[in-house]
């Protein structure tokens, strides 16, 4: 199932210049891309077009199409979408439904709002919480988790739906690096088994280690778009306010340092184990 | 619920002291014994029906127009006995009452008496609102506190004059409210790409369990309201006086 | 002048019985720029709390300049101590960046021609000069936190508290933080910032304070925190040490702490 952005343009309601100025995108399936920009440069807004909620909850104009395997979504209601396309937003605690008493029934809470039989409500429940290794959170109070912990579970009540794409906004914006781990580990994990996700951050090291593309926003058009290593290492990234992984970073300042070359060399071993 | 409701209604339907009586007796303090939770609905209702009792009291006491039979006087006010029989009548039917509210409160968990009427046909939007009206207070209760915290931190003084205090409304309540309104967009666009505006009924994985007998006890308590109405427009109630 | 002193200070939440203060003592002189780093939980947010007043200790003492701050209330230790949130939204109130700003020193007295050079040289040091009189919320969230930032910046307080200044913040964002607290520090001002960003704390910061469940388990300038040697501490509360100090150690180059300490000490090797 092939998400695509096709030649997307779109606007706030009531904004005076468009979010997103003509941005074409495709995430295959089992692919994961990674969108990097700097602030308010459309990340966000990607992520809202992508998931079907822009225009559909949050107003707006949408030009442009988003198919799913070629076919335009836009007759499409959100509560259509929810099962295709899942999406993951910064903040842990304003995802959670904030009435279920257990990660369980939070986890539980798409299915059965699609109203599917029992048996099936309970088969995805606990193998989306077996898919991140949380089945020992299943009885415990979602508000009384760590926020890496609420990502998981916020993540989990999306793959109980069984999106074919996962698309989350800076998922460790918020969190401390415990939390971040917890969250990178996970999307190895479903990267490892063929998840399509589509995931904006400005932890470059995260997307290096789990992209194998990466496109970079600036002023809501795409400035850059390929194979992760090239797009991270390329020299313009400072200049689209984005910082580097550390690696290609210490590299740059090492060689504009002039270090002698035997220097160099050690260095550049040590950086490529 | 409907032991709630059915006790209310009883509780003013029935004249007279005795029966009120009788329906504390048998509606509030039998249930609450069982349940275990004597002791807590006790003192719960006598705090909350306290102040109310005390004033239905005294204004009956002293004030009621029927009164003749005195029993003292303080100054130009008199007690009389036929205002104290009223006074403990009224007493026992607020008794009544505010036992069986106080009863429902203690022994349900909103999350269930939600879940309970979606099975029962209502929306599970309403249910949900339901739910997260009482569930969402604990967060905003933290969130204010935070935001408190954040304003006396830039000198906000929240230990002075009253004049002082009152300068602090907007920005105590500016973010309250600003935030409440962020929050709210959030968390719909997290709700609906869950699917929660399908149309339709939706799967529950459980609800509270319920008999047959308990579903023959909520209509006999239902059917009682009506005829207690009629035996006391037949006069039939007047032994209970 | 401002020294700050915690003496064996503990605290326990009432609610929930939670020692999230287990006797720090700790001091700071005037003018250091302090990190304060650990994991959620560790007490970071509990301590600096206890500056201004908001948190009072359970048990010990915290003193400003010898005096306990706890015969102050928190609006008076607000003139000595700024505290900026982590969250913007939980503080933003006015209808325009100016009016934000200008809160704080108002609250502290300040009027005429010195509010308005405290606000403008706030607004200045963030980057938001141009926009003083746009609403708050039709700033994105990266620069209204740097708008927090200069509200508290405008109060002028000798000693600037940060809670998480980075977080969420772009690279041209970090840098704005960067220079405001190098501009702070050059007008003697006392910095103390918790922070989960390595990098930004081994380059902005003279001193690392490591905190665990409520105790200091680490506190010396980043080159011994980031050194090879307290690398098993660091990792027993998640943390990692930054690129350079790991390659620094690995090369045999002794502690590395920044980009600029390694490529210097590779340049000196060689």
């Amino acid at each position: 199932m092939t998400l695509t952005l096709d030649g997307v343009r779109y606007r706030y309601a009531g904004a005076a210049r468009p979010a997103l100025g003509e941005v074409s995108l495709e995430l295959a399936a089992g692919e994961v891309v990674g969108v990097v920009g700097a602030s308010e440069s459309g990340k966000t807004t990607l992520c809202l077009v992508a998931s079907g909620l822009a225009p559909r909850t949050v107003g707006g104009t949408l030009s442009g199409r988003l198919l799913l395997d070629g076919t335009d979504v836009a007759p499409l209601p959100i509560h259509a979408l929810a099962g295709r396309i899942g999406i993951v937003f910064s903040s842990p605690a304003t995802q959670l439904t904030g009435v279920t008493g257990t990660v369980y029934e939070e986890v539980a809470f798409g299915p059965m709002n699609l109203g599917l039989p029992r048996p099936e409500v309970i088969a995805r429940t606990e193998s989306a919480l077996a898919a991140l290794g949380i089945e020992s959170l299943a009885g415990r109070d979602p508000a009384l988790l760590s926020g890496g912990q609420q990502q998981l579970v916020s993540i989990c009540g999306l793959l109980a739906l069984r999106p074919a794409h996962l698309v989350l906004d800076e998922p460790t914006a918020q969190l401390d690096p415990a939390g971040t781990r917890l969250v990178a580990d996970a999307l190895s994990r479903l990267a490892a088994e063929g998840a399509s996700i589509l995931v904006a951050e400005q932890k470059t090291d995260l997307l290096a280690l789990l992209c194998r593309r990466v496109v970079a926003l600036d002023a809501g058009r795409v400035a850059l778009a390929g194979p992760a290593r090239s797009v991270l290492g390329d020299p313009s990234l400072d200049a689209l306010g984005v910082s580097p992984p550390a690696p290609i970073r210490l590299a740059r300042l090492a060689a504009g340092a002039g270090l002698p070359p035997a220097a160099a060399r050690r260095l550049n071993e040590a950086l490529a184990s | 619920m409907t032991l709630a409701a059915a006790s209310t209604a009883c509780a003013i339907v029935v004249g007279g002291i005795v029966g009120p009586l009788l329906l504390v007796g048998g509606a509030v303090i039998l249930p609450a014994a069982a349940a275990r939770i004597l002791p807590r609905l006790l003192r719960t209702a006598l705090l909350l029906s306290l102040p109310i009792a005390i004033s239905v009291l005294v204004v009956n006491l002293f004030f009621y127009p029927a009164g003749e039979e005195v029993l003292f006087a303080i100054g130009p006010v008199r007690a009389t006995a036929e205002g104290l029989g009223f006074g403990l009548e009224t007493l026992a039917r607020i008794g009544a009452i505010s036992g069986a509210i106080t009863l429902f409160y203690l022994t349900t968990s909103p999350g269930e008496l939600v879940i309970d009427l979606e099975r029962r046909g209502v929306s599970p939007r309403v249910a949900f609102v339901a739910n997260a009206s009482v569930q969402t207070v604990p967060a905003m209760v933290e969130r204010a506190a935070a935001i408190t915290a954040a304003q006396r931190a830039r000198g906000l003084d929240t230990e002075g004059s009253v004049l002082k205090r009152l300068r602090g409304v907007l920005p105590l309540a500016g973010p309250v409210l600003l935030g409440a309104i962020a929050e709210i967009e959030e968390r719909t666009m997290a709700l609906e790409a869950r699917g929660f505006t399908r149309p339709g009924r939706r799967t529950l994985l459980w609800h509270p369990p319920d008999s047959g007998r308990q579903a023959l006890a909520r209509w006999l308590l239902v059917a009682a309201v009506p005829l207690l109405v009629a035996a006391r427009a037949a006069g039939l109630l007047s032994a209970l006086a | 002048m401002t020294e700050l002193a915690f003496e064996s200070v503990a605290h326990v939440y009432r609610a929930g019985g939670v020692r999230a203060l287990d006797g720090v003592d700790l001091r700071i002189a005037s003018g250091e720029r302090v990190a304060v780093v650990g994991q959620n939980g560790s007490g970071k947010t509990t301590l600096v709390r206890h500056l201004n007043g908001l948190l009072r200790p359970t048990s010990g003492r915290v003193l400003l300049d010898g005096t306990d701050v706890a015969s102050h209330t928190v609006a008076e230790l607000a003139r000595s101590i700024g505290l900026v949130f982590q969250d913007p939204d939980q503080q933003i109130f006015a209808g325009s960046v100016r009016a934000e700003v200008e809160f704080g020193p108002r609250n502290l007295g300040m009027r005429g021609s010195q509010l308005r050079s405290a606000v403008d040289e706030a607004l200045e040091a963030v980057g938001l000069s141009g926009e003083a009189r746009t609403n708050p919320y039709d700033l994105g969230a990266s620069r209204r936190k740097l708008l927090a930032m200069a509200s508290v910046l405008a109060m002028r307080t000798p000693v600037l508290v940060l809670d998480e200044p980075t977080t969420g913040q772009d690279l041209r964002g970090v840098a704005i933080v960067r220079s405001a607290v190098d501009s702070a520090h050059a007008a003697g001002r006392t910095i103390i910032a918790i922070s989960h960003d390595m990098d930004f704390v081994a380059s902005t910061f003279d001193r690392v304070v490591v905190m665990r469940a409520g105790r200091v388990i680490l506190d010396g300038p980043p080159a011994s925190v980031f050194d090879e040697r307290s690398w098993e501490v660091l990792r027993s509360t998640y943390l990692e040490p930054p690129l350079p100090s790991r390659l620094g150690a690995r090369l045999g180059l002794g502690p590395t702490p920044t980009d600029e300490d390694l490529i210097r000490a590779l340049k000196a090797s060689a």
